[in-house]
């Protein structure tokens, strides 16, 4: 490990407070929560149908990745306080922005007019449906309405 | 403090370095922020693309979960191995730039243009694999714009006067296509010549797809208050491109004859297109520029003077890498 020690070494003379080892320890640990993550994907993953929780899951691995990167790759640990001034405010900026849009574009289908609803996709069934012919289907009643009109 | 201050003067320039411990006086009343001005800049840069990116993923989030329905991955054609090995590739690159930086603070100057270099391949690669997957979206004719965009929301007469349309032209083609060629082969080599062989089979489709058509628009536009209309118009999308409801890949006839290019039915996939073109392609020029930059480094030598400038480049690249770590289970596994 002759890298690590030259790495130490200058280290010492840059006041450089992160070591080789350190990134590598980083990266072992990056690589190991991007396959947690990807596991939801695999059929072994126990919640498969509760999404919340996969969703949950996956937000935290990302939230704990992010702070891997920023605080060793991007040495904002061993930053001085001005750290703060930067990234807390433009964080929570971010976070109105988000809010502000959620009334507004988030909640947008509680109020489609019945015009809107014709036209735009319907809601899925999450398991597949078996109906065909013969079957009785409840149909959208909106396209009885509005059978050949748009023809 | 004192120590805050000296770290600041070591890094601030030639200018500092080189007078050493003489210039200490002065640090006393050193203005500003502790950090050279190249990575205030950068700093204050990336604030404002951390609002860029969240104002983008804040956005998806918001309207993907407003959404009356999303497509599921398979239906768009995302490959999660795909998009995992490319978290993988953007991971290494952080490692390597990371690396880069060490070595040119220990004015390892042949080192650290070696990382560069790699930083650089892992780049390239991940931009390759992004090329890769956006022509493999184009190719399923999903766009994020017509005319090029062949998704439709849902099974109505409107998605079906679509298919009837294509089919048409489709047809008006070939015929053109194949009196062209009556006319300029002989009679008995017109049987037996491997241009009219195929183009009699992909008339034979285009038939076949048109009489079934015809059957399904009839059944529905005859019957408004009839559930068959329904169940005709979903069989009619299911046979071009079925959806996808178990997670496993399904083929239609767009996926058995890539020349037919019919309308598809993707609940949600115009939404769907829109914000993946946008956040991944926004994400791609960001790698791009990044990838520039670090080709007008190459022929520098990454030395301790210029460990700063290298050390700001990393700070963009990590930022970078930082997006795809949202993007990735964003897109790809929600």
């Amino acid at each position: 490990m002759s890298q690590s020690d030259q790495a130490h070494a200058s280290a010492d003379a840059h006041e450089n407070h992160a070591g080789i080892a350190k990134y590598i320890y980083v990266f072992i640990a990056l690589c190991v929560l991007t396959t947690a993550s990807f596991c939801t994907y695999s059929d072994y993953w126990p919640f498969k149908e509760q999404v919340k929780i996969t969703w949950a899951f996956m937000m935290a691995v990302s939230c704990t990745k992010a702070m891997l990167v920023i605080l060793f790759f991007m040495h904002v640990k061993y930053e001085a306080n001005w750290k703060y001034v930067l990234t807390v405010p433009a964080a929570f900026m971010s976070m109105f922005l988000i809010l502000a849009l959620v009334p507004d574009v988030g909640m947008r289908s509680h109020w489609f007019s019945e015009e809107a609803e014709q036209y735009m996709a319907e809601p899925r069934t999450t398991v597949k449906p078996v109906h065909r012919h013969g079957d009785t289907h409840p149909d959208n009643p909106q396209e009885h309405s509005s059978s050949g009109e748009s023809h | 403090m004192v120590e805050a201050l000296t770290h600041a003067a070591a890094h601030s320039g030639a200018d500092h370095a080189g007078n050493g411990h003489a210039s200490h006086v002065s640090l006393q009343y050193h203005p500003g922020l502790p950090i050279p001005n190249g990575k205030l800049i950068v700093w204050l840069f990336l604030s404002t693309e951390i609002m860029f990116f969240a104002g983008l993923i804040g956005t998806y989030i918001v309207l993907r979960f407003g959404a009356p329905t999303w497509p599921m991955p398979h239906e768009v054609h995302l490959s999660e191995p795909i998009g995992a090995f490319n978290t993988f590739v953007l991971i290494c690159s952080s490692v390597t730039i990371v690396l880069a930086l060490e070595a040119a603070r220990a004015s390892q100057s042949t080192s650290a243009k070696g990382w560069l270099l790699a930083t650089l391949a892992l780049g390239s690669v991940f931009l390759g694999v992004k090329m890769y997957e956006y022509n493999a979206k184009f190719a399923h004719g999903i766009y994020p714009w017509r005319p090029h965009s062949l998704i439709y929301e849902k099974a109505d007469l409107n998605y079906a006067a679509a298919v009837r349309l294509r089919l048409e032209a489709l047809k008006s083609q070939f015929d053109a296509e194949d009196s062209s060629l009556k006319a300029a082969l002989d009679p008995e080599a017109l049987e037996t010549d491997s241009r009219v062989v195929t183009l009699r089979e992909k008339l034979a489709v285009v038939d076949d797809e048109i009489a079934y058509e015809k059957k399904a628009e009839i059944t529905a536009a005859t019957d408004p208050l009839n559930a068959e209309r329904h169940v005709a118009l979903e069989d009619l999308a299911d046979r071009i491109m079925p959806l996808v409801h178990d997670g496993g890949e399904e083929h239609g006839l767009n996926d058995a004859h890539e020349w037919l290019r019919l309308p598809i039915r993707i609940p949600g996939g115009n939404m769907w297109a829109s914000t993946y073109f946008l956040l991944t392609g926004f994400h791609a020029l960001h790698v791009l520029i990044g990838l520039i930059v670090f080709t007008l480094m190459i022929p520098m030598t990454l030395d301790v003077a210029r460990a700063g400038f290298v050390e700001n480049i990393g700070l963009y690249w990590h930022f970078v890498d930082l997006v795809w770590i949202f993007l990735f289970p964003l897109l790809y596994l929600f």
